[in-house]
């Protein structure tokens, strides 16, 4: 039953057991082709495993098309370095914490540091941790040491 | 070059599969 390949989904994901993930994944979309969590749980397994193609691959299949997968799309072509593509795909985004990490990232590799700055300004009242180490990168390139 | 962490990896989660056990 469905119950007991999520109940084996669960486990390798909770022990970093990624390629098994995206096994199990497959047997419950075989079961039932369109479940959203075994859809999801497939994408993040295959991110986790560094199959970025893989993750892509799925989240551009027309079984997916339903589930807003806008930010895991973005966070591929990124890893892709697919920077311009990956920053027109967040402009559509409402801006979280996540698209905006994934924004500052994005503009510090496309040398646009300033807005990268900008971005990081934003983002230290969330609280995120390390964040400063970012920040620090994007002022040390743009040159603002001094701050 | 200066250290960057990709900080945006930390937000990609699975679901919570709570009700689906
Ligand atoms: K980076």
């Amino acid at each position: 039953p469905i119950e007991d390949l999520f109940t084996t989904l669960n486990r390798h994901i909770e022990q970093s057991e990624f390629e098994q993930a995206v096994k199990v994944a497959d047997q419950v979309l075989s079961i039932a082709p369109g479940d959203e969590d075994a859809i999801r749980c497939k994408v993040v397994a295959l991110i986790k495993a560094d199959n970025i193609d893989g993750a892509l691959s799925v989240i551009q299949s027309p079984k997916s098309s339903p589930i807003d997968f806008s930010y895991f799309k973005a966070y591929c072509l990124y890893r892709q370095n697919k920077l311009n593509e990956a920053l027109e795909l967040l402009r559509s985004q409402e801006n979280n914490s996540a698209s905006m990490l994934l924004k500052s990232q994005i503009l510090y590799r496309l040398g646009e540091l300033d807005a990268c700055v900008d971005v990081y300004r934003k983002l230290q009242k969330s609280k995120i941790d390390s964040l400063e180490i970012n920040f620090v990168a994007g002022l040390i390139s743009a040159g603002k040491a001094s701050e | 070059n200066p250290i960057v962490i990709d900080l945006a990896y930390n937000y990609i989660d699975f679901p919570s599969l709570e009700n689906r056990m």
